[in-house]
Protein backbone atom coordinates (compact mmCIF):
# COMPACT_ATOMS: atom_id res chain seq x y z
CA UNK A 1 0.00 0.00 0.00
CA UNK A 2 2.67 2.28 0.75
CA UNK A 3 4.36 1.68 -2.44
CA UNK A 4 0.88 2.70 -4.16
CA UNK A 5 0.53 5.51 -2.25
CA UNK A 6 4.65 7.08 -2.83
CA UNK A 7 3.78 6.94 -6.34
CA UNK A 8 0.80 8.75 -6.05
CA UNK A 9 2.58 11.17 -3.98
CA UNK A 10 5.69 11.70 -6.83
CA UNK A 11 3.04 12.32 -9.41
CA UNK A 12 1.41 14.94 -6.95
CA UNK A 13 4.41 16.75 -7.17
CA UNK A 14 5.10 16.66 -10.78
CA UNK A 15 1.85 17.98 -11.47
CA UNK A 16 2.52 21.03 -9.69
CA UNK A 17 6.16 21.81 -11.75
CA UNK A 18 4.31 23.54 -14.85
CA UNK A 19 2.56 26.20 -13.53
CA UNK A 20 2.59 28.79 -16.10
CA UNK A 21 0.73 26.54 -18.35
CA UNK A 22 -1.34 26.46 -16.00
CA UNK A 23 -2.26 29.80 -15.77
CA UNK A 24 -3.19 29.71 -19.28
CA UNK A 25 -5.07 26.70 -19.32
CA UNK A 26 -7.16 28.40 -16.50
CA UNK A 27 -7.81 31.43 -18.28
CA UNK A 28 -8.73 29.72 -21.45
CA UNK A 29 -11.01 27.73 -19.69
CA UNK A 30 -12.80 30.35 -18.09
CA UNK A 31 -12.86 31.84 -21.70
CA UNK A 32 -14.46 28.76 -22.60
CA UNK A 33 -16.89 28.63 -20.09
CA UNK A 34 -18.20 32.62 -20.56
CA UNK A 35 -18.85 31.83 -24.49
CA UNK A 36 -20.83 28.39 -23.14
CA UNK A 37 -22.96 30.52 -20.57
CA UNK A 38 -23.47 33.12 -22.91
CA UNK A 39 -25.18 30.51 -25.86
CA UNK A 40 -26.97 29.14 -23.29
CA UNK A 41 -28.51 32.78 -22.10
CA UNK A 42 -29.39 33.73 -25.38
CA UNK A 43 -31.34 30.14 -25.87
CA UNK A 44 -32.84 30.66 -22.36
CA UNK A 45 -33.91 34.02 -23.86
CA UNK A 46 -35.93 33.05 -26.53
CA UNK A 47 -37.84 29.90 -24.96
CA UNK A 48 -37.20 29.20 -20.79
CA UNK A 49 -37.25 25.75 -19.79
CA UNK A 50 -38.66 23.76 -16.64
CA UNK A 51 -34.81 23.84 -15.50
CA UNK A 52 -33.88 27.59 -14.27
CA UNK A 53 -30.79 29.28 -16.12
CA UNK A 54 -28.93 29.41 -13.02
CA UNK A 55 -28.78 25.94 -13.10
CA UNK A 56 -27.34 25.14 -16.82
CA UNK A 57 -24.44 27.72 -15.66
CA UNK A 58 -24.06 26.38 -12.69
CA UNK A 59 -23.41 22.63 -14.52
CA UNK A 60 -21.53 24.51 -17.02
CA UNK A 61 -18.69 26.01 -14.98
CA UNK A 62 -18.94 23.03 -12.30
CA UNK A 63 -17.74 20.75 -15.81
CA UNK A 64 -15.23 23.15 -17.02
CA UNK A 65 -13.53 23.42 -13.64
CA UNK A 66 -12.92 19.67 -13.50
CA UNK A 67 -11.94 19.34 -16.81
CA UNK A 68 -8.82 18.38 -16.17
CA UNK A 69 -9.99 15.31 -14.46
CA UNK A 70 -12.24 14.16 -17.22
CA UNK A 71 -9.75 14.95 -19.65
CA UNK A 72 -5.65 14.85 -18.87
CA UNK A 73 -3.17 12.61 -20.68
CA UNK A 74 -0.23 11.43 -19.52
CA UNK A 75 2.36 11.15 -22.18
CA UNK A 76 4.69 9.60 -20.34
CA UNK A 77 3.21 6.42 -19.64
CA UNK A 78 2.22 6.00 -23.63
CA UNK A 79 5.73 6.13 -24.41
CA UNK A 80 6.71 3.62 -21.92
CA UNK A 81 4.03 1.31 -23.82
CA UNK A 82 5.33 2.80 -27.13
CA UNK A 83 9.09 2.18 -26.34
CA UNK A 84 8.60 -1.24 -24.13
CA UNK A 85 10.13 0.69 -21.10
CA UNK A 86 6.74 -0.53 -19.81
CA UNK A 87 8.71 -3.73 -19.05
CA UNK A 88 10.63 -1.81 -16.14
CA UNK A 89 7.28 -1.12 -14.59
CA UNK A 90 6.33 -4.83 -14.87
CA UNK A 91 9.63 -6.00 -13.22
CA UNK A 92 8.37 -4.01 -9.45
CA UNK A 93 6.61 -5.86 -6.95
CA UNK A 94 3.87 -4.08 -7.50
CA UNK A 95 0.40 -4.87 -8.91
CA UNK A 96 0.59 -2.87 -12.27
CA UNK A 97 -2.93 -2.30 -12.06
CA UNK A 98 -3.01 -0.26 -8.97
CA UNK A 99 0.80 1.26 -9.91
CA UNK A 100 -1.00 2.64 -12.84
CA UNK A 101 -4.25 3.73 -11.41
CA UNK A 102 -2.58 5.35 -8.29
CA UNK A 103 -0.60 7.22 -10.52
CA UNK A 104 -3.30 8.74 -13.06
CA UNK A 105 -5.48 9.46 -9.50
CA UNK A 106 -2.57 11.71 -9.02
CA UNK A 107 -2.27 13.12 -12.00
CA UNK A 108 -6.16 13.93 -12.29
CA UNK A 109 -6.27 15.07 -8.83
CA UNK A 110 -4.04 17.75 -8.56
CA UNK A 111 -4.94 18.75 -12.67
CA UNK A 112 -8.36 19.53 -11.62
CA UNK A 113 -7.81 21.04 -7.73
CA UNK A 114 -5.14 23.33 -9.15
CA UNK A 115 -7.36 24.30 -12.14
CA UNK A 116 -10.55 23.67 -10.53
CA UNK A 117 -10.46 25.74 -7.43
CA UNK A 118 -9.03 29.01 -8.97
CA UNK A 119 -11.94 28.67 -11.75
CA UNK A 120 -14.43 28.17 -8.76
CA UNK A 121 -13.55 31.17 -7.34
CA UNK A 122 -14.05 33.18 -10.09
CA UNK A 123 -17.12 31.33 -11.42
CA UNK A 124 -18.57 32.66 -7.44
CA UNK A 125 -18.05 36.25 -8.38
CA UNK A 126 -19.78 36.24 -11.24
CA UNK A 127 -23.02 37.92 -11.52
CA UNK A 128 -26.18 36.13 -10.68
CA UNK A 129 -27.76 33.79 -13.91
CA UNK A 130 -23.93 34.07 -15.35
CA UNK A 131 -22.03 32.20 -12.35
CA UNK A 132 -22.15 29.28 -10.02
CA UNK A 133 -24.85 29.32 -7.80
CA UNK A 134 -24.79 28.47 -4.09
CA UNK A 135 -25.71 24.17 -4.04
CA UNK A 136 -28.79 23.89 -3.19
CA UNK A 137 -28.98 22.79 0.42
CA UNK A 138 -26.10 21.29 3.04
CA UNK A 139 -27.01 17.86 2.31
CA UNK A 140 -26.84 18.06 -1.36
CA UNK A 141 -23.20 19.85 -1.23
CA UNK A 142 -22.12 16.76 0.97
CA UNK A 143 -24.01 13.94 -1.46
CA UNK A 144 -22.33 15.96 -4.23
CA UNK A 145 -18.82 15.72 -2.66
CA UNK A 146 -19.14 12.12 -1.87
CA UNK A 147 -20.16 11.39 -5.07
CA UNK A 148 -17.46 13.55 -6.66
CA UNK A 149 -15.31 11.27 -5.18
CA UNK A 150 -17.38 8.23 -6.92
CA UNK A 151 -17.22 10.05 -9.96
CA UNK A 152 -13.27 10.41 -9.47
CA UNK A 153 -12.90 6.70 -8.91
CA UNK A 154 -14.56 5.67 -11.79
CA UNK A 155 -12.59 8.24 -13.87
CA UNK A 156 -9.66 6.19 -13.01
CA UNK A 157 -10.79 2.95 -13.70
CA UNK A 158 -12.06 4.09 -17.22
CA UNK A 159 -8.52 6.16 -17.78
CA UNK A 160 -6.76 2.99 -16.84
CA UNK A 161 -9.67 0.64 -18.97
CA UNK A 162 -8.08 3.15 -22.34
CA UNK A 163 -4.20 2.74 -21.36
CA UNK A 164 -5.08 -0.82 -21.25
CA UNK A 165 -6.21 -1.24 -24.61
CA UNK A 166 -3.13 1.58 -26.00
CA UNK A 167 -1.27 -1.48 -24.72
CA UNK A 168 -2.78 -3.97 -27.41
CA UNK A 169 -3.19 -1.21 -29.98
CA UNK A 170 0.20 1.09 -29.34
CA UNK A 171 -1.53 3.43 -30.79
CA UNK A 172 -3.63 5.91 -28.68
CA UNK A 173 -5.45 8.02 -31.32
CA UNK A 174 -7.88 5.40 -33.25
CA UNK A 175 -10.72 3.65 -30.73
CA UNK A 176 -9.18 5.42 -27.54
CA UNK A 177 -9.91 8.32 -29.05
CA UNK A 178 -13.56 7.52 -29.88
CA UNK A 179 -14.18 5.88 -26.38
CA UNK A 180 -12.35 9.43 -24.91
CA UNK A 181 -15.42 11.30 -27.57
CA UNK A 182 -17.96 8.92 -25.89
CA UNK A 183 -16.91 10.43 -22.73
CA UNK A 184 -16.96 13.87 -23.45
CA UNK A 185 -20.68 13.44 -25.08
CA UNK A 186 -22.07 11.57 -22.41
CA UNK A 187 -20.45 13.04 -19.29
CA UNK A 188 -22.15 16.10 -20.41
CA UNK A 189 -19.15 17.90 -21.01
CA UNK A 190 -20.09 19.09 -24.14
CA UNK A 191 -23.76 19.87 -23.62
CA UNK A 192 -25.22 19.09 -20.12
CA UNK A 193 -26.80 15.96 -19.86
CA UNK A 194 -29.90 18.17 -18.34
CA UNK A 195 -30.41 19.72 -21.68
CA UNK A 196 -30.65 16.37 -24.03
CA UNK A 197 -33.78 15.69 -24.91
CA UNK A 198 -35.99 14.56 -21.67
CA UNK A 199 -36.92 10.97 -23.51
CA UNK A 200 -33.19 10.36 -23.20
CA UNK A 201 -32.86 10.84 -19.78
CA UNK A 202 -33.48 7.74 -17.92
CA UNK A 203 -30.78 6.03 -20.46
CA UNK A 204 -27.96 8.18 -20.11
CA UNK A 205 -28.12 9.05 -16.57
CA UNK A 206 -27.27 5.34 -15.89
CA UNK A 207 -24.01 5.27 -18.50
CA UNK A 208 -21.21 5.20 -16.88
CA UNK A 209 -20.14 8.54 -18.53
CA UNK A 210 -22.59 10.42 -16.57
CA UNK A 211 -21.58 8.89 -13.03
CA UNK A 212 -18.48 10.97 -13.50
CA UNK A 213 -19.34 14.77 -13.56
CA UNK A 214 -23.18 14.50 -14.12
CA UNK A 215 -24.49 12.91 -10.89
CA UNK A 216 -22.23 14.97 -8.61
CA UNK A 217 -23.77 18.04 -9.96
CA UNK A 218 -26.76 17.04 -9.87
CA UNK A 219 -26.67 16.75 -6.64
CA UNK A 220 -24.99 19.69 -5.94
CA UNK A 221 -27.47 22.16 -7.60
CA UNK A 222 -30.86 19.96 -6.43
CA UNK A 223 -31.87 18.45 -9.95
CA UNK A 224 -31.77 15.11 -7.40
CA UNK A 225 -33.23 15.46 -4.54
CA UNK A 226 -30.92 14.45 -1.11
CA UNK A 227 -33.74 11.46 -0.80
CA UNK A 228 -32.56 10.01 -4.01
CA UNK A 229 -28.81 10.22 -3.13
CA UNK A 230 -29.14 6.29 -2.04
CA UNK A 231 -30.00 5.48 -5.49
CA UNK A 232 -27.88 7.09 -7.14
CA UNK A 233 -24.97 6.41 -4.87
CA UNK A 234 -25.62 2.78 -5.35
CA UNK A 235 -25.44 3.20 -9.39
CA UNK A 236 -22.17 4.94 -8.64
CA UNK A 237 -20.58 2.23 -6.65
CA UNK A 238 -21.95 -0.14 -9.19
CA UNK A 239 -20.39 1.31 -11.71
CA UNK A 240 -17.21 1.80 -10.34
CA UNK A 241 -16.54 -1.83 -9.38
CA UNK A 242 -17.67 -3.12 -13.00
CA UNK A 243 -15.07 -0.71 -14.15
CA UNK A 244 -12.13 -1.60 -11.89
CA UNK A 245 -12.81 -5.64 -12.27
CA UNK A 246 -13.05 -4.67 -16.06
CA UNK A 247 -9.66 -3.24 -16.14
CA UNK A 248 -7.72 -5.51 -14.07
CA UNK A 249 -9.37 -8.09 -16.08
CA UNK A 250 -7.80 -6.39 -19.51
CA UNK A 251 -4.24 -6.14 -17.70
CA UNK A 252 -4.25 -9.18 -16.39
CA UNK A 253 -4.60 -10.53 -20.11
CA UNK A 254 -2.46 -7.92 -21.24
CA UNK A 255 0.31 -9.34 -18.88
CA UNK A 256 -0.15 -12.88 -20.03
CA UNK A 257 -0.02 -11.52 -23.89
CA UNK A 258 3.19 -9.23 -23.44
CA UNK A 259 6.51 -9.91 -26.08
CA UNK A 260 9.42 -7.33 -25.32
CA UNK A 261 11.11 -6.25 -28.49
CA UNK A 262 14.24 -6.17 -27.25
CA UNK A 263 16.37 -2.68 -27.26
CA UNK B 1 3.94 29.97 -58.70
CA UNK B 2 6.70 27.90 -58.36
CA UNK B 3 6.26 28.21 -54.88
CA UNK B 4 2.80 26.66 -55.77
CA UNK B 5 4.04 23.75 -57.57
CA UNK B 6 6.37 23.20 -54.50
CA UNK B 7 3.48 23.57 -52.05
CA UNK B 8 0.92 20.58 -54.07
CA UNK B 9 4.19 18.14 -54.37
CA UNK B 10 5.23 18.66 -50.47
CA UNK B 11 1.27 17.76 -49.94
CA UNK B 12 0.71 15.38 -52.26
CA UNK B 13 4.05 13.41 -50.25
CA UNK B 14 2.91 14.11 -47.20
CA UNK B 15 -0.67 12.30 -48.54
CA UNK B 16 1.03 9.24 -49.51
CA UNK B 17 3.06 8.86 -46.24
CA UNK B 18 0.00 9.65 -44.12
CA UNK B 19 -1.55 6.41 -46.41
CA UNK B 20 1.27 4.01 -45.97
CA UNK B 21 -0.75 2.86 -42.70
CA UNK B 22 -3.81 2.45 -44.14
CA UNK B 23 -5.48 0.50 -40.90
CA UNK B 24 -4.37 3.45 -38.65
CA UNK B 25 -5.52 6.47 -40.61
CA UNK B 26 -9.16 5.11 -41.34
CA UNK B 27 -9.89 4.26 -37.49
CA UNK B 28 -8.58 7.84 -37.19
CA UNK B 29 -10.25 9.53 -39.69
CA UNK B 30 -13.58 7.51 -38.26
CA UNK B 31 -12.39 9.04 -34.59
CA UNK B 32 -12.44 12.27 -36.37
CA UNK B 33 -16.13 11.28 -37.81
CA UNK B 34 -17.38 10.63 -34.10
CA UNK B 35 -16.04 14.21 -32.79
CA UNK B 36 -17.02 16.45 -35.04
CA UNK B 37 -20.69 13.75 -35.50
CA UNK B 38 -20.22 14.77 -31.83
CA UNK B 39 -20.42 18.55 -32.10
CA UNK B 40 -23.04 18.40 -34.88
CA UNK B 41 -24.87 16.32 -32.35
CA UNK B 42 -24.46 19.12 -29.77
CA UNK B 43 -26.32 21.76 -32.35
CA UNK B 44 -29.11 19.30 -33.60
CA UNK B 45 -30.04 18.57 -29.54
CA UNK B 46 -29.87 22.35 -28.55
CA UNK B 47 -32.35 22.91 -31.92
CA UNK B 48 -34.72 20.51 -30.93
CA UNK B 49 -34.65 22.23 -27.15
CA UNK B 50 -34.73 25.33 -28.10
CA UNK B 51 -36.44 25.78 -31.82
CA UNK B 52 -34.64 28.43 -32.12
CA UNK B 53 -32.08 31.39 -31.08
CA UNK B 54 -33.35 35.10 -31.71
CA UNK B 55 -34.25 35.65 -35.57
CA UNK B 56 -32.26 32.42 -36.43
CA UNK B 57 -33.88 29.15 -37.12
CA UNK B 58 -32.67 25.78 -36.73
CA UNK B 59 -31.80 25.59 -40.29
CA UNK B 60 -29.85 29.07 -40.13
CA UNK B 61 -28.06 27.42 -37.18
CA UNK B 62 -27.11 24.58 -38.93
CA UNK B 63 -25.80 26.78 -41.37
CA UNK B 64 -23.73 28.74 -39.35
CA UNK B 65 -22.56 25.45 -38.10
CA UNK B 66 -21.70 24.06 -41.25
CA UNK B 67 -19.80 27.38 -42.09
CA UNK B 68 -17.28 27.05 -39.24
CA UNK B 69 -16.64 23.24 -39.94
CA UNK B 70 -15.59 23.93 -43.62
CA UNK B 71 -13.41 27.00 -43.06
CA UNK B 72 -11.84 25.60 -39.66
CA UNK B 73 -10.77 21.71 -41.14
CA UNK B 74 -9.68 23.04 -44.53
CA UNK B 75 -7.68 25.01 -42.45
CA UNK B 76 -6.09 22.73 -40.06
CA UNK B 77 -6.39 20.21 -43.96
CA UNK B 78 -3.91 22.35 -45.50
CA UNK B 79 -2.23 24.39 -42.92
CA UNK B 80 -1.49 21.53 -40.48
CA UNK B 81 2.32 22.91 -40.58
CA UNK B 82 0.98 26.19 -39.29
CA UNK B 83 -1.81 24.72 -36.84
CA UNK B 84 0.03 22.23 -35.16
CA UNK B 85 3.13 21.06 -35.84
CA UNK B 86 5.09 24.56 -35.24
CA UNK B 87 5.73 24.67 -31.99
CA UNK B 88 7.35 21.20 -31.39
CA UNK B 89 9.53 22.03 -34.29
CA UNK B 90 10.62 25.31 -32.40
CA UNK B 91 11.23 22.92 -29.30
CA UNK B 92 13.10 20.11 -31.19
CA UNK B 93 14.87 22.52 -33.30
CA UNK B 94 13.94 20.77 -36.62
CA UNK B 95 13.49 24.77 -37.70
CA UNK B 96 16.76 24.96 -37.98
CA UNK B 97 17.04 22.87 -41.00
CA UNK B 98 14.50 25.15 -42.60
CA UNK B 99 16.68 28.17 -42.01
CA UNK B 100 19.29 26.64 -44.67
CA UNK B 101 17.28 25.96 -47.71
CA UNK B 102 16.40 28.63 -50.38
CA UNK B 103 12.84 29.07 -49.49
CA UNK B 104 10.74 31.06 -46.94
CA UNK B 105 10.45 29.93 -43.60
CA UNK B 106 6.30 30.65 -43.75
CA UNK B 107 5.75 28.37 -47.56
CA UNK B 108 8.38 25.74 -45.35
CA UNK B 109 6.17 25.60 -42.78
CA UNK B 110 2.95 25.30 -44.18
CA UNK B 111 4.74 22.29 -46.75
CA UNK B 112 5.85 20.75 -43.82
CA UNK B 113 2.82 19.32 -42.29
CA UNK B 114 -1.00 18.00 -43.58
CA UNK B 115 -3.81 16.19 -41.70
CA UNK B 116 -5.97 14.28 -43.81
CA UNK B 117 -7.96 12.94 -41.13
CA UNK B 118 -9.65 15.79 -41.06
CA UNK B 119 -11.08 15.00 -44.29
CA UNK B 120 -14.53 13.72 -42.36
CA UNK B 121 -14.61 17.07 -40.06
CA UNK B 122 -15.28 18.43 -43.30
CA UNK B 123 -17.53 16.25 -44.72
CA UNK B 124 -19.62 17.08 -41.67
CA UNK B 125 -19.51 20.65 -42.04
CA UNK B 126 -20.88 20.35 -45.98
CA UNK B 127 -23.62 17.99 -44.67
CA UNK B 128 -24.65 20.73 -42.37
CA UNK B 129 -24.62 23.67 -44.28
CA UNK B 130 -26.81 21.58 -47.30
CA UNK B 131 -29.25 20.69 -44.48
CA UNK B 132 -29.36 24.16 -42.81
CA UNK B 133 -29.61 25.76 -46.51
CA UNK B 134 -32.48 23.41 -46.97
CA UNK B 135 -34.21 23.68 -44.29
CA UNK B 136 -33.75 27.29 -44.54
CA UNK B 137 -35.11 27.42 -47.99
CA UNK B 138 -31.99 29.32 -49.69
CA UNK B 139 -32.45 29.55 -53.16
CA UNK B 140 -29.04 29.13 -54.62
CA UNK B 141 -27.87 32.09 -57.01
CA UNK B 142 -24.22 32.80 -58.64
CA UNK B 143 -23.90 35.68 -56.20
CA UNK B 144 -24.57 33.72 -53.03
CA UNK B 145 -22.53 30.62 -54.73
CA UNK B 146 -19.63 33.34 -54.61
CA UNK B 147 -20.24 35.01 -51.51
CA UNK B 148 -20.11 31.25 -49.94
CA UNK B 149 -16.54 30.74 -51.80
CA UNK B 150 -15.17 34.20 -50.93
CA UNK B 151 -16.26 33.46 -47.49
CA UNK B 152 -14.99 30.49 -46.80
CA UNK B 153 -11.25 31.48 -48.79
CA UNK B 154 -11.43 34.34 -46.42
CA UNK B 155 -11.77 32.52 -43.18
CA UNK B 156 -9.44 29.85 -43.48
CA UNK B 157 -7.16 32.91 -44.04
CA UNK B 158 -8.32 34.43 -40.77
CA UNK B 159 -7.82 31.09 -38.88
CA UNK B 160 -4.17 30.69 -40.48
CA UNK B 161 -3.04 34.17 -39.23
CA UNK B 162 -4.79 33.30 -35.62
CA UNK B 163 -2.71 30.20 -35.58
CA UNK B 164 0.54 32.57 -36.64
CA UNK B 165 -0.09 34.42 -33.37
CA UNK B 166 0.87 31.70 -31.75
CA UNK B 167 3.83 30.44 -34.13
CA UNK B 168 5.17 34.32 -33.51
CA UNK B 169 4.85 33.41 -29.70
CA UNK B 170 6.07 30.08 -29.54
CA UNK B 171 9.51 31.79 -31.43
CA UNK B 172 9.68 33.96 -28.62
CA UNK B 173 9.02 31.79 -25.74
CA UNK B 174 9.36 28.21 -26.86
CA UNK B 175 6.57 26.81 -25.17
CA UNK B 176 3.10 26.59 -27.01
CA UNK B 177 1.25 29.30 -25.33
CA UNK B 178 -2.42 27.34 -24.54
CA UNK B 179 -3.97 31.18 -24.02
CA UNK B 180 -3.77 31.96 -27.47
CA UNK B 181 -6.32 29.01 -28.23
CA UNK B 182 -9.09 31.29 -26.33
CA UNK B 183 -8.88 33.07 -29.75
CA UNK B 184 -8.75 29.89 -32.05
CA UNK B 185 -10.33 26.88 -30.93
CA UNK B 186 -12.43 29.50 -28.87
CA UNK B 187 -13.07 31.28 -32.25
CA UNK B 188 -14.46 28.03 -33.86
CA UNK B 189 -16.65 27.38 -30.31
CA UNK B 190 -18.09 30.81 -30.24
CA UNK B 191 -18.26 31.73 -33.92
CA UNK B 192 -20.03 27.98 -34.56
CA UNK B 193 -23.07 30.08 -33.42
CA UNK B 194 -24.09 33.73 -34.99
CA UNK B 195 -22.78 36.63 -33.47
CA UNK B 196 -25.60 38.36 -33.03
CA UNK B 197 -26.71 36.20 -29.68
CA UNK B 198 -23.55 37.15 -27.62
CA UNK B 199 -23.23 40.01 -25.71
CA UNK B 200 -20.96 42.94 -26.59
CA UNK B 201 -17.85 42.17 -25.26
CA UNK B 202 -17.53 38.92 -27.01
CA UNK B 203 -19.17 40.52 -30.13
CA UNK B 204 -16.45 43.13 -30.34
CA UNK B 205 -13.96 40.33 -29.68
CA UNK B 206 -14.83 38.19 -32.47
CA UNK B 207 -15.38 41.31 -34.55
CA UNK B 208 -12.36 43.21 -34.15
CA UNK B 209 -9.77 41.21 -33.11
CA UNK B 210 -10.78 38.12 -34.45
CA UNK B 211 -13.30 38.62 -37.06
CA UNK B 212 -14.80 35.81 -37.67
CA UNK B 213 -17.96 37.78 -38.04
CA UNK B 214 -17.10 39.59 -40.46
CA UNK B 215 -15.26 36.91 -42.65
CA UNK B 216 -18.38 34.28 -41.58
CA UNK B 217 -21.15 35.89 -40.70
CA UNK B 218 -22.36 38.89 -42.14
CA UNK B 219 -22.35 36.66 -45.90
CA UNK B 220 -23.45 33.61 -44.03
CA UNK B 221 -26.79 35.82 -42.51
CA UNK B 222 -26.86 37.45 -46.31
CA UNK B 223 -27.25 34.02 -47.80
CA UNK B 224 -29.70 33.34 -45.14
CA UNK B 225 -31.81 35.94 -46.11
CA UNK B 226 -31.09 37.72 -43.08
CA UNK B 227 -28.56 40.68 -43.14
CA UNK B 228 -26.41 40.86 -39.74
CA UNK B 229 -27.54 44.26 -38.37
CA UNK B 230 -29.43 45.17 -41.30
CA UNK B 231 -26.07 46.01 -43.17
CA UNK B 232 -26.48 46.53 -47.19
CA UNK B 233 -25.84 43.52 -49.81
CA UNK B 234 -22.17 45.26 -50.92
CA UNK B 235 -20.90 44.70 -47.32
CA UNK B 236 -20.89 40.74 -48.09
CA UNK B 237 -18.47 41.13 -50.77
CA UNK B 238 -16.35 43.65 -48.71
CA UNK B 239 -16.01 42.87 -44.99
CA UNK B 240 -14.64 39.14 -45.61
CA UNK B 241 -11.74 40.97 -46.54
CA UNK B 242 -10.68 41.28 -43.55
CA UNK B 243 -9.52 37.92 -43.16
CA UNK B 244 -6.81 38.55 -45.63
CA UNK B 245 -5.82 41.86 -43.89
CA UNK B 246 -5.29 39.53 -40.28
CA UNK B 247 -3.51 37.25 -42.54
CA UNK B 248 -0.74 39.08 -44.20
CA UNK B 249 -0.44 41.51 -41.13
CA UNK B 250 0.11 37.91 -39.21
CA UNK B 251 2.94 36.49 -42.13
CA UNK B 252 4.69 39.83 -41.70
CA UNK B 253 5.22 39.94 -37.98
CA UNK B 254 5.70 36.30 -37.90
CA UNK B 255 8.27 37.07 -40.92
CA UNK B 256 9.87 40.14 -38.25
CA UNK B 257 9.64 37.64 -35.61
CA UNK B 258 11.97 35.29 -37.43
CA UNK B 259 14.89 37.72 -37.07
CA UNK B 260 14.49 37.05 -33.19
CA UNK B 261 14.48 32.97 -33.16
CA UNK B 262 17.06 31.61 -31.85
CA UNK B 263 17.48 27.74 -32.05
CA UNK B 264 17.16 25.57 -28.85
CA UNK B 265 19.87 23.28 -30.12
CA UNK B 266 19.32 19.96 -30.69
Amino acid sequence: MRGYFSVFRMRLRMELQYRGAMIGGILCQMFFGIVLVALYRALYAGKPQALPIEAVTTYVWLQQAFFRMLVSTDPDLLDKIRSGNISYDLCRPVNIYWFYYSRIAAQKLMGSLMRGIPMLVFAFLLPKGWGLSLPASAPGLLLGLLALIFGFLCMCALENISMGFTMRTLDPRGIQGMLGLLMMTFSGNLLPLTLFPDSWQKVITVLPYAQLMDAPIRLYSGIYAPQEAPRILAVQIVWTFVLITAGICLWNANKKRLIVQGG
Amino acid sequence: MDTFKLYIRSIGMLLKGHLQYPASFVMQTVAQLVMEGGEMLAVILLVDRFERVNEWTGGDLFFFFGMMSVSFYITEFFGRGVTGDFPSMVRTGKLDTLLLRPRTIFVQVLCSGTDPRRITCIAVGVAALAVGSRMSGVVWTFAKVLALVESVCMSCMLILGLFLIEAVFCIHSVKSVELVNALTYGGRSACQYPIDIYPRPLRILFSVAAPFALTMHVPAAWILGKPLYGWPAWTTFVTPLSGAVVFALMVLIFNRGMKFYRSTGS
